[in-house]
């Protein structure tokens, strides 16, 4: 083990039920036949395969957090989500945070069961970690569920009681707004339904209807949204974040939400700017200046693993000024400040004063914050700050 | 070269669409001039925007030979010219070049105001006019009261009116008969000193200038030593020769032919429409009468959308200098906009058209100001000054009064809208002159207007309120005492030069109103609450409000997101470069046009 210190995996698990209409991530629905075992055993190979070839390039001894995104990885069941983690869990530790991603109709007994006592890990054979379950919910209320094109019909409250039932101590939902058709009253539903629920962690999105989805066809996203529907998406979006923090949630960056000490450790790893390593069909790794993409192709990938140490990539090369932009808006997003020098490369020094001025930004020893009040335009915030020439 | 008797100078005027150039067209395929293989529409418009637009910018001259049915060969001179009120000047001076000229009128349509303003240039210039209907074949041709305006406008009895159809070819060939019958043989003096006048001038990037002239006395030689005697400039004549219609050369070009002549000089400004070229040796005194250097009448601000292309668009604007005199310009710096030039043309149309030709044909984007007129201030000292731009304007402490342009506007509608139109005048600060009717059916009304109110949108409102049927022409009358104001625009309190408009004081509160409503709608919602106030000096008379953004955040951004999530900002970083940065606010292009969507009266048009 030599080469740079990554302590973040990602694993893409590219397989769900079906594919639902707003999801914009690589993943193949599988059928009830029983080609659909065999194929994810294949995966399963291929990934370790890629995982002994990347392993041997850089410093991989700890793991800090392990994120099993998808798809849906609960899919594979206790059997093969235990061969999936065997390499990586002697790297990880008690303190190491493994989250697993899910659906509420991929949430059976079996599945609670074998998430709620942790995975064994480390050398010694009793020590555990928990798992952190990501269940994706999106809405608590059906008619919402099916304008976004959900597939299943399972109820996500009954999938949400069975993984506390059984003892899940770390559950995160995630929940969008901004669905068509959705109301101010629906977000003061959903609200209740959180309230109720008590999980530790929400993530609330705005539906992006920016790419190709079935949705976003379906709605004819290329139509600018018009300015009255801006409004009631900042009212709902105020709301939200009004509504959770009387919950005693933290709003620890612009969509997400946790209770005190359960803020996603790994996903703030990516919002630092800290090495990665992603494995899996569409899989996205940067460490340093490098940033790499895996094809988004499940058999090309289990193919090319069967021959060589590599799967088909993309390179992506980031510049001084590149890593500079992501670090600003990743910080803004966060409200974190930022090292001005870190920043200088993309920073248009001018705007800086008048966005302080109106209380966007603010500066403090060398560094500057995007304000809770900055926060909730980021984006416009950091596109004045960008500077001309550099793009 | 040709006797004096056998020469026959004549032009084709019409208003537009009534069918001068299927005319032209038709008498080029008649007498052989133009291989039937090479001809095509409009054969004389040689520009592209001409042909598009259906209209004539540049005159043309063309050779004709012609064996009328006296059996003797003549040569014809078609001057072709331009038929628009901005390019009056250039057609009064094509026309001094010929002797008679062909009046096209549609049968359909009747005189309109072109008709009469072209006729009443041609009967200035003691042209012998030609009456032609055209579009005899059409069915819904009223041939009789077609008839009945040409008599009151020309005297022309109905035996001296041709009846034809230029698209079909029916009677053209009695236009020429008409041609060689009724034109005078040029005039002039074979053995005088030599003059020749210009009616029109281009500029070749090889040869330099091209003069078409018209030999007035004696006769112009090859290498000879020729002086213009308006702009002083002396050159030697390196080519001459006529046109065919494209440029032949000869050695020698006599008293009554048309044809071209090429010195080297470079500059046309040098070379001016209406000037007189005489030679050297028998250096002739007297110029030919009507000589004027025009001036332009409406200014706007063009600038570069992108502000790296200012020397792109300077050099282009250089390069359309060279061939047209009468396009004035100069630099011009908006805090606003940057940097560009102020820009002086004859009309709306000249404007019109050397915006469209930068743009095609130099391949600019470009964002041109609100268009207005020059006004003169005279302030207490009792100096004048010019103002060319809004932001010009001195203060109105030290104004004692302004002045600006007047037209005289000849406006020819049928009598169903004279109501209307004394109702469109009323509220455009229009002084009735006078009414005269063509035929029961028509009528001629002359008011005195500001230039500011046509170049506003008098034009536009003229045509929807009579549904298309009222034509205008309108010459320049005087400059006259009038209650004008500043009105300008402030963005967060800071007021953009771009946005500053000259109005009547009675209608500045309207017109304020209605455009910072305008503008409210126009700029984006900014990081920043943003007032947009209409001012006359420190008084703000309208004012509204752009709200501060609630929400700009992407949703969610993982790891395999964080370069399309960069790449979205900085596309968003990129796209702010067609905003112009006023202060703190970022306005969009489109804002700068909003005042054209404003109406005098200031409602939304």
């Amino acid at each position: 083990m030599s080469g740079p210190a990554v302590r973040h995996l990602y694993v893409h698990v590219p397989f769900c039920r079906a594919k639902c209409d707003y999801c914009d991530f690589y993943s193949l629905p599988v059928g009830d036949d029983g080609s659909a075992r065999r194929r994810m055993a294949e995966y399963i190979e291929a990934l370790h395969a890629e995982w002994a070839a990347t392993a041997a390039r850089y410093d991989v001894q700890h793991l800090h957090t392990l994120y099993l995104g998808g798809g849906s990885p609960s899919l594979l069941g206790p059997e093969l989500l235990d061969r999936l983690l065997a390499p990586f869990a002697p790297l990880l530790s008690a303190r190491s945070e493994v989250t697993v991603e899910t659906n509420p109709e991929d949430v059976d007994d079996a599945f609670a069961l074998w998430a709620a006592p942790g995975i064994a890990v480390g050398a010694a054979a009793d020590s555990r970690c928990p798992v952190r379950v990501s269940l994706g919910v999106q809405s608590f209320i059906s008619s919402l569920r099916a304008a976004l094109g959900r597939a299943a019909a399972a109820d996500p409250e009954a999938a949400f009681t069975r993984l506390r039932m059984t003892g899940c101590e770390n559950v995160s939902i995630d929940l969008i707004y901004g669905i068509p058709g959705q109301t101010l009253a629906d977000i003061a539903r959903e609200l209740i339904k959180v309230a109720f629920l008590a999980p530790d962690h929400v993530s609330w999105y705005e539906l992006d209807l920016d790419h190709a989805t079935p949705l976003a066809w379906r709605l004819d996203s290329g139509d600018r949204i018009d300015d009255d529907d801006d409004e009631e998406r900042a009212a709902m979006y105020v709301r939200i974040v009004h509504g959770l923090e009387d919950f005693g949630f933290r709003w620890y960056e612009v969509s997400n939400f946790a209770q005190p000490g359960k803020r996603a450790r790994h996903n703030i790893a990516y919002w630092r700017g800290r090495p990665y390593l992603g494995l899996g069909p569409a899989a996205v790794s940067t460490v340093g200046a490098t940033r790499w993409r895996n094809r988004p192709d499940a058999a090309g990938y289990a193919a090319a693993l069967d021959e060589g140490p590599e799967p088909e990539r993309d390179y992506e090369r980031l510049s001084v000024a590149d890593r500079a932009r992501e670090r600003l808006f990743l910080a803004a997003r966060m409200g974190a400040p930022v090292s001005l020098t870190l920043i200088a490369p993309a920073l248009d020094e001018a705007a800086v004063e008048p966005l302080a001025q109106a209380g966007l930004v603010s500066l403090r020893g060398g560094t500057l914050t995007v304000t809770r009040k900055g926060r909730y335009v980021a984006n416009a915030v950091c596109v004045r700050l960008f500077r001309d020439s550099c793009i | 070269m040709t006797d004096l008797a056998h020469i026959r100078n004549f032009s084709i005027i019409a208003h537009i669409d009534h069918g001068k150039s299927t005319l032209a067209d038709r008498i080029l395929e008649i007498t052989g001039t133009i291989d039937p293989r090479d001809m095509k529409e409009q054969i004389l418009d040689k520009m592209d925007l001409e042909r598009e637009r259906g209209i004539t910018i540049k005159a043309q001259a063309v050779r004709i030979a012609y064996t009328a049915r006296d059996g003797q060969q003549y040569q014809l001179n078609l001057i072709d010219t331009p038929g628009h009120v901005d390019f009056t000047y250039e057609v009064s001076r094509s026309l001094a070049a010929c002797e008679s000229a062909v009046l096209v009128v549609d049968a359909a349509q009747g005189v309109e105001a072109q008709t009469v303003a072209n006729a009443f240039l041609a009967i200035d210039n003691d042209l012998e006019i030609i009456p032609v209907l055209n579009k005899i074949d059409l069915p819904a041709v009223n041939v009789p009261e077609a008839e009945l305006e040409v008599h009151e406008l020309t005297g022309a009895t109905p035996e001296e009116i041709l009846r034809i159809s230029a698209k079909t070819g029916e009677g053209v060939v009695d236009v020429l008969e008409a041609i060689v019958q009724r034109t005078p043989a040029p005039a002039g003096d074979p053995e005088g000193a030599p003059r020749a006048l210009i009616f029109d001038s281009v500029y070749d990037q090889y040869r330099g200038v091209i003069a078409y002239v018209r030999v007035v006395d004696g006769a112009f030689n090859v290498r000879e030593q020729v002086d213009m005697l308006g702009t002083g400039q002396t050159a030697e004549i390196e080519e001459l020769g006529h046109f065919g219609p494209e440029m032949v050369a000869d050695k020698r070009l006599a008293i009554g032919e048309v044809g071209y002549i090429i010195t080297g000089v470079k500059d046309v400004a040098q070379v001016r429409v209406g000037d007189t070229i005489v030679t050297h040796k028998r250096r002739a005194a007297e110029r030919l009468p009507g000589y004027r250097v025009v001036q332009p009448m409406v200014f706007c601000g063009l600038f570069p959308t992108e502000g790296d292309k200012y020397d792109e668009l300077r050099d282009a604007l250089e390069k359309l200098a060279l061939n047209d005199a009468s396009l004035a310009y100069e630099p011009e710096s908006s805090r606003a906009l940057g940097f560009g030039f102020r820009c002086g043309f004859l009309g709306l149309l000249h404007m019109d058209i050397i915006r469209e030709r930068l743009e095609r044909e130099y391949d600019l984007e470009l964002l041109a100001t609100t268009p207005n007129v020059e006004y003169h201030a005279i302030v207490t000292s009792g100096e004048a000054v010019i103002v060319r731009n809004p932001a010009e304007m001195p203060d109105e402490g030290v104004i004692d009064h302004v002045e600006e342009p007047y037209v005289r506007a000849s406006v020819l509608v049928p009598t169903e809208f004279v109501g209307t139109i004394m109702e469109l005048c009323q509220g455009r600060r229009a002084d009735f002159v006078d009414m005269q009717y063509l035929s029961p059916e028509r009528v001629q009304m002359h008011y005195q207007l500001p230039l500011s109110e046509i170049v506003l949108d008098f034009f536009d409102q003229l045509k929807s309120r009579t549904k298309g049927y009222a034509s205008l022409d309108y010459e320049l009358s005087g400059y006259r005492q009038s209650d004008l104001v500043k009105l300008e625009i402030l963005l967060a309190g800071e007021a953009v030069d771009a946005l500053s408009l000259i109005v009547p004081r009675g209608a500045a509160h309207a017109r304020g109103k209605a455009l910072v409503q305008k503008l409210r709608q126009k700029i984006p919602r900014q990081l920043f609450e943003v007032a947009v106030q209409a001012a006359i000096g420190s008084r703000v008379v309208a004012r509204e409000t752009v709200k501060a953004k609630r929400k700009d955040v992407l949703a969610k951004c993982y790891g395999g997101d964080i370069t399309r999530k960069r790449k979205l900002l900085e596309k968003q970083k990129e796209g702010k470069k067609r905003m112009k940065q006023v202060g703190v606010v970022e306005v969009p292009q489109e804002a700068f046009l909003a005042v054209l969507e404003i109406d005098s009266s200031g409602k939304t048009r």
